[in-house]
């Protein structure tokens, strides 16, 4: 069957976007997760951190959307890295996920790519 | 065999959109050989196309996958529903257009309906829609799919 023309926000932790990592991407969908460390009204700019990682995040698309430092967020849309090697995600969607349980989202998160594995093991096999 | 084939199956976008179209029955999508007719998906709306009295195209994300869903509204029109009492086409016309208007970009939205193909792709005709409030309510569906995969359907399979 024919997939559709929009492009799925791949799951992952801010942890797991380095340099090294198969989602460090230029253009790549992503979908991230983290508290509001900075917002600025004028560039549209947010930076939201996970533990010792962080990520900018350009939100000019997004509308309906109050940001609170210090609230949790996640976005959808696309990475766009920079000549110095930074990334910025450019957001298609957003939502505060104020309330959510980061420990079992991340937990998930593994489970989920272990059982996609081994689906599509299972399919080729 | 045939007992899930009246469950809206909770499937992962890109178990979803591995299912095949059964040759012998259109309206039965198979999963490892398992014939299905409905689904049950959570995840972010990402794309949002609006033909008033006619339909709403929108897409779910639920971080696997893109799965293209379908919610008519031309019930006050189509001769499908012109044998049918106006009261009860009226109610479902005003249950839709309810649930066409929740449908908005970034909300997280559980949809349940019917499994159909549309030029060859793989989409979920809409019959019910509810927006979810809870930031777990994801995770909790993501639990659910592998658990049912694991428990109930690849052992309808075996």
């Amino acid at each position: 069957m024919a997939s559709s023309a929009i492009k799925s926000g791949a799951l992952v932790s801010l942890q797991d976007l380095h340099s090294a990592s198969p989602f460090f991407k230029q253009g790549a969908s992503l979908r991230v997760t983290g508290k509001l460390q900075e917002y600025s009204v004028e560039t549209a700019i947010a930076i939201v951190i996970d533990g010792s990682a962080n990520l900018k995040i350009d939100t000019q698309h997004l509308r309906d959307l109050n940001f609170r430092v210090g609230s949790i967020y996640q976005f959808i849309g696309e990475l766009f890295i920079q000549p110095d090697n930074e990334a910025i995600l450019h957001a298609r969607v957003g939502r505060n996920v104020d309330g959510i349980d980061l420990n079992l989202y991340h937990q998930t998160l593994r489970l989920l790519r272990e059982f996609q594995s081994n689906h599509m093991n299972d399919q080729t096999t | 065999m045939d007992t899930l084939y009246n469950t809206h199956a909770k499937l992962l976008a890109f178990d979803f959109l591995s299912l095949t179209q059964s040759p012998s029955d259109p309206t039965s999508f198979l999963r490892k050989g398992i014939p299905l007719s409905r689904a049950e998906t959570v995840g972010v709306v990402t794309s949002r196309d609006l033909k008033p009295d006619k339909f709403l195209k929108f897409v779910v994300d639920d971080g696997t996958g893109c799965i293209p869903c379908i919610l008519w509204l031309n019930q006050l029109k189509s001769p499908y529903f012109s044998r049918r009492n106006p009261c009860d086409v009226r109610i479902i016309a005003d249950l839709a257009a309810n649930f066409a208007s929740e449908i908005k970009l970034g909300v997280v939205a559980r949809v349940r309906g019917r499994m159909t193909a549309y030029r060859g792709a793989l989409q979920i005709t809409v019959s019910d829609v509810v927006v979810e409030r809870d930031p777990n309510s994801e995770i909790l569906h993501w639990l659910d799919c592998v658990k049912l995969a694991r428990k109930c359907y690849d052992v309808a399979a075996q």
